[in-house]
């Protein structure tokens, strides 16, 4: 019998369908996993129990009455605490933020809402989404399920270990430069940063306007389609948000990657700080396996890796400065320290200097999109270079040794799915990084899906060992 | 031990208004550096005519909602 976390949101659909399980005890399941875990994960900062039961206990009666309202219908979920909810505090894991208290839900929380789903309660952020892992904020930071010792990685740290430890299936982070995917490489989860405008930022607190995103991470690519299914869609009230229907993310995931011209832009990764021979080695048996599996894979070019870190580097700071900058004034001291080292920096970004950064991402996206994917399907490139770094690697009063290659695509605003590599030799997670076209998520799941498959050849299942857990070593940062 | 500053970075500090609590300098000055490094990155070859991204469109803003 499979344990219930251990069921995939689709077959766990079924089931509360059929009526061999309710969603009472799917949630039950899921409180009683964060009861025992999540006093060594923290990878929550608040949990709404109650409104769970009570989520489930409607879903319950919904479904016997046969009202179905769609593939999360009864099932759990959780939210970053970047993302308001009406009623529930909502902090941003700021002390500035510490009674704030939304009067309504965000966009992609009342589409789950009226998709059925079931809200667990509010995960742990790096504070507004940047910076981290930090001890000198209201909530400790979340650790890494696979080792206690190890980060999450960011900024979406509680969801990545939420999802990791199986606490739940499936978790709404962000994605500024890299904070879905970032999290989901260290933590051997699946994290899709879907196209920019396909899903609503309304409501959710802003770190960058024009690089931010909003998406699952989740134990499996068809959890992390579910998912995006039902909080994808056109709104008018987010000035990036595109009026055209969702795609159909769920019926091609199976179809394999045969025939699809994949791109290796090895450029960007090969020689670059922090990449190890385990990542470089996994990346490059990934492309000879998608070859096998009928891709068709090729080395193509990319623009050199740190003007696209520079790029979004700069518009990220700006726009994080000019949404702060009040506070940084008024209340410096009640930032974390992390986020106040980079942020106040900001101060120093001029007019000529944002513009050429927007200049610079035109020329950027139009390398990615009008050359590199206009011969290929798909790109396949590094998420981060390396398995997750130890809290003792972190300086208190520094930026840590975060070697991720994410922000490409938030500047260019292409989707992009980090996916599970295999494992170090140290026993933590690999990954590797699939790019589409905008809106062609369908493919980049589907590919995904294939990627899946063959990793899971590898020994890898993306389903760490129950002694994880059993005795956890806490290790402090650096002092 | 004298704490190493930076005029430049003091400045801009001073001007934008942010004094920073104690014990936080260090790591201002080389997240400080860091960025000043990049900055230089953003200076491509380009014409007149070459457009930032993101530039203005009035139907994202006519299309929401009254406050």
């Amino acid at each position: 019998m499979t344990a219930l976390q251990d069921l995939p949101i689709a077959e766990a659909g079924k089931r509360l369908r059929d009526g061999s399980l309710t969603a009472t005890a799917l949630a039950q399941d899921s409180l009683d996993r964060i009861a025992e875990r999540d006093g060594a994960l923290q990878s929550f900062v608040l949990l709404t129990a109650d409104r769970a039961l009570a989520d489930a206990a409607k879903a319950d009666k919904e479904l016997a009455a046969g009202i179905d309202r769609g593939p999360m219908h009864g099932i759990p979920y959780a939210l970053k605490d970047i993302y308001d909810t009406g009623g529930i505090r909502s902090t941003c894991h700021s002390k500035l933020r510490i009674d704030n208290i939304p009067d309504a839900d965000c966009v992609v929380g009342q589409k789950l809402v009226a998709g059925g789903g079931v809200l667990l309660g509010k995960l742990a952020t790096h504070e507004f989404a940047l910076g981290g892992p930090s001890f000198d904020l209201p909530f400790p930071p979340a650790r890494n399920p696979w080792n206690l010792d190890h980060v999450t990685g960011g900024s979406s740290s509680g969801s990545g270990a939420a999802v990791a430890g199986r606490l739940v299936r499936t978790a709404m982070g962000s994605d500024t430069g890299g904070s879905i995917r970032g999290p989901a490489a260290y933590c051997g989860t699946v994290g899709l940063k879907p196209t920019y405008g396909l899903v609503s930022r309304r409501g959710v607190f802003p770190l960058s306007y024009t690089l931010d995103h909003c998406g699952p991470l989740a134990a499996s690519v068809e959890d992390a389609a579910i998912t995006t299914q039902v909080i994808a869609g056109y709104d008018p009230s987010d000035p990036a948000s595109v009026n055209r229907p969702v795609p159909d993310l769920l019926s091609g995931l199976q179809d394999g990657v045969g025939g699809l011209r994949i791109g290796l832009p090895s450029n960007l990764w090969r020689g670059a700080e922090g990449l190890t021979p385990e990542t470089a080695a996994a990346l490059e048996r990934l492309a000879e396996e998608l070859a096998a599996a009928g891709a068709i894979v090729e080395e193509v070019t990319l623009p050199d890796y740190p003007l696209f870190n520079a790029c979004g580097r700069v518009i990220l700071l700006a726009e994080a400065f000019a949404i702060h900058e009040d506070d940084l004034r008024a209340r410096p001291q009640d930032y974390g320290e992390l986020f106040f080292m980079r942020v106040a920096v900001a101060a120093s970004i001029s007019a000529a200097d944002y513009m050429q950064a927007q200049r610079l991402r035109r020329e950027l996206a139009m390398a990615v999109n009008r050359v590199a994917l206009q011969r290929h399907d798909l790109l396949l490139t590094a998420c981060a270079l390396g398995p997750a770094p130890a809290f003792a690697e972190f300086p208190r009063d520094m930026p840590g040794p975060m070697a991720i290659q994410t922000m490409p695509f938030n500047v260019t605003g292409n989707p992009a799915l980090s996916m599970p590599a295999g494992l170090s030799a140290g026993g933590l997670p690999l990954s590797a990084q699939l790019v589409a076209r905008p809106f062609e998520e369908a493919l980049l799941l589907r590919a995904g899906r294939a990627i899946e498959k063959i990793t899971a050849g590898w020994g890898f299942s993306q389903h760490l060992p129950e002694h994880a857990l059993a005795s956890p070593a806490l290790v402090p940062a650096a002092g | 031990m004298t704490e190493e500053r930076d005029p430049e970075l003091d400045m801009v500090l001073k001007r934008a208004g942010i004094i920073p609590p104690p014990g936080r300098y260090r790591g201002l000055l080389a997240t400080y550096r860091d960025l000043q490094a990049m900055l230089p990155l953003l200076r491509g070859p380009r014409t007149a005519a070459a457009e930032p991204a993101g530039i203005y469109v009035l139907d994202t803003i006519t299309r929401e909602p009254a406050p």
